[in-house]
């Protein structure tokens, strides 16, 4: 099987976020950088499928000369080579102009199947998957959390809502966006860096790849929320301050 | 004046046939030694050599080779009654040398101690009081191995030790006999060859059995490593850790040989004790047993048919260990090096491990919570960051930055320093210092710390450090190395227990029982300040097991982050005996054995002791102003 | 270009609560830009979100009816509505963030050359449109500048449901052309998480237990209240090794790691074994009677009281509220 993971390259959890100069975007000076995490689980799904059936998996990523370590890092995991569309402009393009990206670079290897993780840390726009499936005129399936390969394609686990799933059979080649927490992840190995370091990098860049990074829409400016989350004491008798947590629960939270 | 006292008898002649024999026989004998001895040679001489050993400077393993070879000082502090059996075996057979030498020499019509004359007289005399004393030794070690039997030195009787016991106590027995007889006799004749072939026979089972180490210990103890629990560095790009035989160092290869099977090591292995799989002597046994079937140059992996996976990931690297043994076996850079050699090449898979390395890969902190949570705390208490004019970078860890109770320990140590008007300041930004996967073998990962943290420290101009962690004071002092320079650093019990004399001394009657980190004992030697410090708070106690000989509560090792233990948890037995003194408070001075003893104490529910980190027990007794809470002089 | 189509999904009794947001949303929009709204469901003129919706605006509502939508499928949805939106060329197409649209929608705004804006909390005059990055530390503003339909999605919990106005609604069939081969996804029954063996790690909510519950003949006042909520029962470290609740229910380094919608944690203290196990989950209450225990650090509601007054109390709320 032929297995194409798209994987992105996003400030890690910890670095602290601050709005530029600008106020349309985050100081990327001294940002330190990290794969995004569901993507892993896709790059651990691949590799699990590769081990399990055979083939090849090769990870793809779009950005910057630093996006270079968090492709080093997925193939020291373990996949077999990589493609990096090396854009500068990454940050003003919106999602349809990666999945354009993507899905050129993509479109000669003819996957068999395409994984991406379900939505980024940065922007969480949750749909960079789905479009390059249509871009690939494949069929999709998202927030997936176990993929087994059939006879003439792939039976996924779907993630539905509180608790609920769903098993779909998709024809293949197909795309699929990755849940997080549907594997166990595997760690980083001092082999797997020394490995990585003879395995293939190919540049792409947007020019070759033939498209343009006008956005549909535009990320006007970035801001503060106003709130931090903060601990709300509830106070009164057993019964009062019960009631009072019922109340939030039902109405804040959403969970009753 | 000596006329009074018996001669040692020899046979007056010896034919031609006799000389014969006797050549021919100490030819087999030897034959039958190097047979094996030069096979094992071989092993260790083939195996690959030990990248960054060096000889000199030599002064320090002098030392040690008088102190613990020919002293026989650790055999004899460590279990003095029978190490002194022991002692007295080994000075016997030094004092022996001579005397065989002159045995096989007198048979070939060449010796060279004249038993008239007054040389050879006192020095059979001298020989004669240690034959006594091995004599007594070897029947004693005989009694113990045989019928009182503890349960460390296996489950099997060994017919081997039997023997030797046996053939020790002849060739004793026979050399004081001659005191005894006529020279020239048939009854000397006979006891002069009963003599030689007792010798003769206990040559070639030297290699053959873990009486080997009579040989190769000395070497071992010579040859160490050096420092305590000190782990090499990986040497080139195909060093992955132990994975299969052709890692196996000249070192590993010369102590998996020089084990003398006592079982010390298993004897004081919090593992081994507590029901798991992990015998540390097994280890080592299982390195000798893969050696003397596959060899040095074999690839097949080290963790498979005589070393089990999960016995190397049961290891605490408390250290007893290493500590105890008699024979110079360094343990933990074999059990580190095992589990490098799986972790290194992705072959340990755990669930809670894993976890462990995502958390550290990802974030700073080994618990896997954002860095946003330190700075809160901070933020929140009021602790100055460090900005390179104060005197003292107080190092938090993950436990001070993170854990509730590690927390407390740091709030504690800095209303000390303010009350000392002692300047400190916090790093704006720490990262993990690596320990855990330094410990599980995860090198690649704790370089990435070690770099980090260097380069970030670096920066910000840091002369002296002080942690309340025994783990961050080890990495950062001695793993470090491996990386960089790091800045100097103490353990918080060092640094109070220099200001003693100025911290108030507490008028309770409470009893005070002290529990020893690992950590800061074996790995550091510091057994006396935090006594001193705890002392100020209250009457010290001592639990059985104290000092050197401190039994580990649980955590280290990375094992603090992995799954739930087999068998007893380590930290319940170590905490019941701490109980069992009857001390109103245990100290503790590592925030991992602290929340170790907080869960199981917990468990054992009302009445428990109290649980104090040292630096608890001194800030409770400071005011409480809050001038001098955390601000600084 | 004309009008704010809102879609909604008919999910059954009491669970469309998303659905009316997205409306609620898309009347704010209404309310914005001037246009008119309109809604679709997929399902026939007695779909019930239609009858609940009716006399509400928007006054247009069209079913969208077809064999191939009896069950959800990507290709389907993107076909049905591709050729809706076709017809009613709406200027704003406002769904619920839920994992239907998030599964359809972007590929219907490709078919359109568009993105859609997704999961946004807010709406303000221009119109740009406000959504969570970096995992909610930073709000971003959008726009929708050029040429097209804009599509949006609405974040669960981010619009109020507002008061119904008087009216009444139209409601129009919609039939869409949907080839026989054109669904090459086939999908199966929706299924419960298996719950035979303790999962911890997918519940949706957990009432966990620790040392303040002092007896193991208190811990059922817990587990009353976890039945209450439907929750699973969990513990800390020390109350599992006293055997008092299972080990498979042990929270934390050592046991398991959760990240449930709600974390109730009853008599915890929060130690740091206890606080990695969960603190991953969405909201955490602590009752505790302790003010400076740990857990309140990392609680999102706390009560500070005897969890032997409070946990009965909370009991009968929660039954109260008819959950």
């Amino acid at each position: 099987m032929k297995i194409m993971v798209a994987i992105k390259q996003v400030p890690d959890r910890d670095a602290q976020v601050r709005i530029n100069a600008s106020a349309k975007w985050i100081e990327e000076s001294d940002l330190q950088y990290a794969l995004n995490e569901s993507d892993a689980y896709a790059l651990e799904e691949g590799l699990q499928l590769k081990e399990k059936h055979g083939g090849e998996v090769i990870v793809v990523s779009a950005g910057p000369e630093r996006v270079g370590s968090t492709i080093r890092e997925a193939l020291a995991k373990g996949a077999d080579r990589a493609i990096h569309i090396v854009c500068d402009d990454i940050g003003e393009r919106d999602a349809l102009s990666v999945a354009r990206l993507l899905a050129a670079a993509m479109k000669p290897e003819s996957p068999d199947l395409v994984l991406t993780g379900l939505q980024s840390e940065d922007l969480g726009l949750g749909q960079t998957g789905v479009i390059v499936a249509e871009l690939l005129g494949m069929p999709h399936a998202s927030l997936i959390l176990q993929v087994e390969k059939t006879e003439t394609g792939v039976t996924v686990k779907q993630e539905l809502e509180e608790g609920w799933f769903q098993t779909i059979e998709l024809p293949t080649p197909a795309v699929l966006t990755i849940q997080s927490g549907g594997n166990k992840l595997r760690y980083a190995t001092l082999m797997g860096i020394k490995r990585a370091k003879t395995k293939e990098v190919r540049q792409l860049t947007a020019t070759e790849l033939a498209v343009d990074a006008a956005p549909v829409v535009v990320l006007e400016r970035i801001t503060l929320p106003k709130k931090q989350k903060s601990t709300q004491m509830l106070s009164g008798t057993a019964a009062e301050a019960a009631a009072a947590l019922v109340q939030k629960l039902k109405f804040e939270v959403h969970v009753l | 004046m000596i006329v009074l006292l018996p001669t040692l008898a020899e046979p007056e002649h010896f034919s031609m046939v006799e000389k014969f024999l006797l050549t021919g026989l100490v030819a087999v004998s030897a034959w039958t030694f190097w047979h094996r001895f030069g096979l094992v040679l071989d092993k260790i001489l083939k195996s690959k050599k030990d990248a960054g050993f060096h000889l000199f400077p030599i002064g320090k393993r002098v030392r040690d080779f008088v102190w613990e070879v020919l002293c026989q000082a650790k055999v004899v502090r460590e279990r003095p009654l029978p190490g002194l059996a022991h002692a007295f075996v080994f000075w016997g057979f030094c004092a022996f040398v001579l005397v065989t030498l002159n045995h096989f020499a007198t048979g070939l019509g060449i010796g060279f101690l004249d038993s008239a004359g007054l040389v050879g007289r006192f020095y059979f005399y001298f020989a004669a009081a240690f034959a006594l004393a091995c004599a007594v030794g070897i029947l004693g070690l005989f009694v113990r191995r045989f019928l009182v039997r503890p349960k460390w030195l296996g489950e099997k009787l060994s017919w081997e030790s039997g023997l030797i016991a046996l053939l020790i106590f002849v060739l004793m027995a026979t050399y004081l006999a001659s005191f005894f007889v006529a020279d020239g006799g048939l009854a000397v004749w006979i006891l002069w060859w009963v003599h030689t072939l007792a010798l003769l026979t206990f040559l070639p089972i030297i290699p053959h059995t873990k009486h080997l180490h009579l040989v190769l210990s000395p070497a071992t103890v010579f040859l160490s490593r050096g420092g305590f629990s000190s782990i090499p560095a990986l040497s080139g790009d195909e060093d992955f850790g132990l994975v299969a035989g052709t890692d196996l160092t000249q070192l590993v290869s010369l102590q998996a040989y020089s084990c003398v099977e006592c079982g010390r090591c298993t004897e004081h292995c919090p593992a081994a004790n507590t029901g798991k799989l992990l015998n540390p002597k097994e280890i080592i046994l299982g390195l000798r047993g893969y050696l003397n079937e596959y060899g040095p140059a074999a690839e097949e992996p080290l963790l498979g048919k005589y070393n089990a996976q999960q016995a190397a990931f049961q290891c605490t690297t408390c250290g007893a260990c290493e500590f105890q043994c008699p024979v110079g076996i360094e343990h933990l850079p074999i059990i580190v090096g095992l589990r490098r050699g799986a972790v290194n090449t992705g072959a340990w898979e755990d669930e809670y491990g894993s976890k462990l390395f995502l958390a550290l890969e990802r974030g700073s902190n080994a618990l896997g919570l954002s860095a946003s949570e330190r700075d809160k705390f901070i933020e929140k208490q009021g602790l100055p960051i460090f900005d390179g004019t104060q005197e003292y970078c107080l190092w938090l860890g993950c436990m001070g930055s993170y854990d509730p109770k590690g927390r407390e320990i740091v709030v504690a140590l800095a209303r000390v320093m303010s009350y000392l008007g002692v300047s400190y300041g916090v790093l704006r930004k720490e990262k993990c210092t690596g320990d855990s996967a330094r410990r599980l073998g995860n090198d690649l990962l704790f370089q990435q710390m070690a770099e980090a943290n260097l380069e970030a420290i670096a920066k910000s101009k840091v002369r002296k450090m002080v942690s309340i962690c025994p783990h961050c004071v080890r990495t950062i002092q001695e793993d470090w190395k491996e990386y960089g320079t790091p800045p100097e650093i103490e353990h918080h019990s060092e640094f109070l227990a220099r200001f003693a004399d100025r911290l108030p001394k507490q008028k309770v009657e409470e009893k005070i029982v002290f529990h020893d980190p690992c950590y800061l004992g074996r790995y550091r030697n510091v057994y006396d300040e935090p006594r001193t410090v705890a002392a100020l708070a209250g009457e010290l106690v001592e639990a059985p097991r104290h000092r050197e000989r401190s039994f580990c509560c649980g955590a280290g090792g990375g094992l603090a982050f992995l799954g739930e233990e087999t068998g007893e948890r380590v930290s319940q037995v170590r905490t019941a005996e701490l109980v069992a003194t009857g001390a109103q408070t245990i100290a503790a001075a590592c925030p991992f054995c602290n929340t170790m003893f907080r869960d199981a104490l917990a468990a054992r529910g009302e009445g428990a002791p109290e649980l104090m980190d040292i630096a608890q027990l001194v800030a409770r007794e400071l005011p409480r102003s809050k001038d001098n809470f955390c601000s600084g002089p | 270009m004309s009008g704010i189509l809102v879609i909604q999904e008919e999910r059954g009794q009491g669970r469309n609560r998303f659905s009316y947001e997205a409306l609620a949303a898309g009347r704010i929009l209404a309310g914005l830009t001037g246009l008119s709204l309109e809604t679709a469901v997929v399902g026939d003129k007695n779909t019930p979100i239609l009858a609940e919706t009716s006399g509400v605006p928007p006054m247009t509502a069209y079913a969208v009816q077809h064999p191939q939508l009896k069950h959800y499928t990507s290709d389907g949805y993107v076909l049905a509505f591709e050729q809706l939106i076709r017809k009613l060329q709406p200027a704003f197409i406002v769904v619920p963030h839920s994992y239907q649209s998030r599964d359809y929608v972007p590929r219907v705004a490709t078919r359109f050359g568009q993105v859609l804006i997704s999961d946004i909390t807010g709406i303000e005059t221009g119109p740009t449109f406000v959504r969570q990055l970096f995992q909610g530390r930073m709000n971003g503003s959008y726009r929708h500048p050029g040429d097209g339909p804009c599509f949006l999605s609405v974040q669960a919990g981010a619009f109020q449901v507002d008061s119904a106005q008087g009216g009444t609604t139209t409601i129009l069939p919609f039939e869409p052309e949907i080839p026989a081969d054109a669904v090459r996804a086939r999908p199966g029954e929706p299924f419960r998480g298996s719950s035979e063996t303790v999962d911890l790690g997918s519940a949706q909510r957990i009432v966990s237990v620790g040392r303040g519950i002092k007896s193991a003949e208190n811990i059922s006042l817990v587990q009353e209240l976890a039945t209450s909520l439907g929750a699973e029962l969990a513990a800390s470290r020390p109350i599992c090794d006293n055997g008092w609740v299972p080990m498979e229910r042990q929270v934390g380094s050592s046991g398991q790691t959760v990240s449930p919608k709600l974390y109730l944690a009853v008599g915890i203290s929060g130690a740091i074994q206890h606080l990695v196990g969960m603190k991953g989950s969405q909201c955490i209450v602590a009752i505790n009677k302790d003010p400076d225990a740990p857990i309140f650090e990392v609680a999102d509601y706390g009560i500070v009281g005897d969890l032997f007054e409070v946990v009965p109390a909370l009991t009968e709320a929660v039954k109260g509220a008819g959950h």
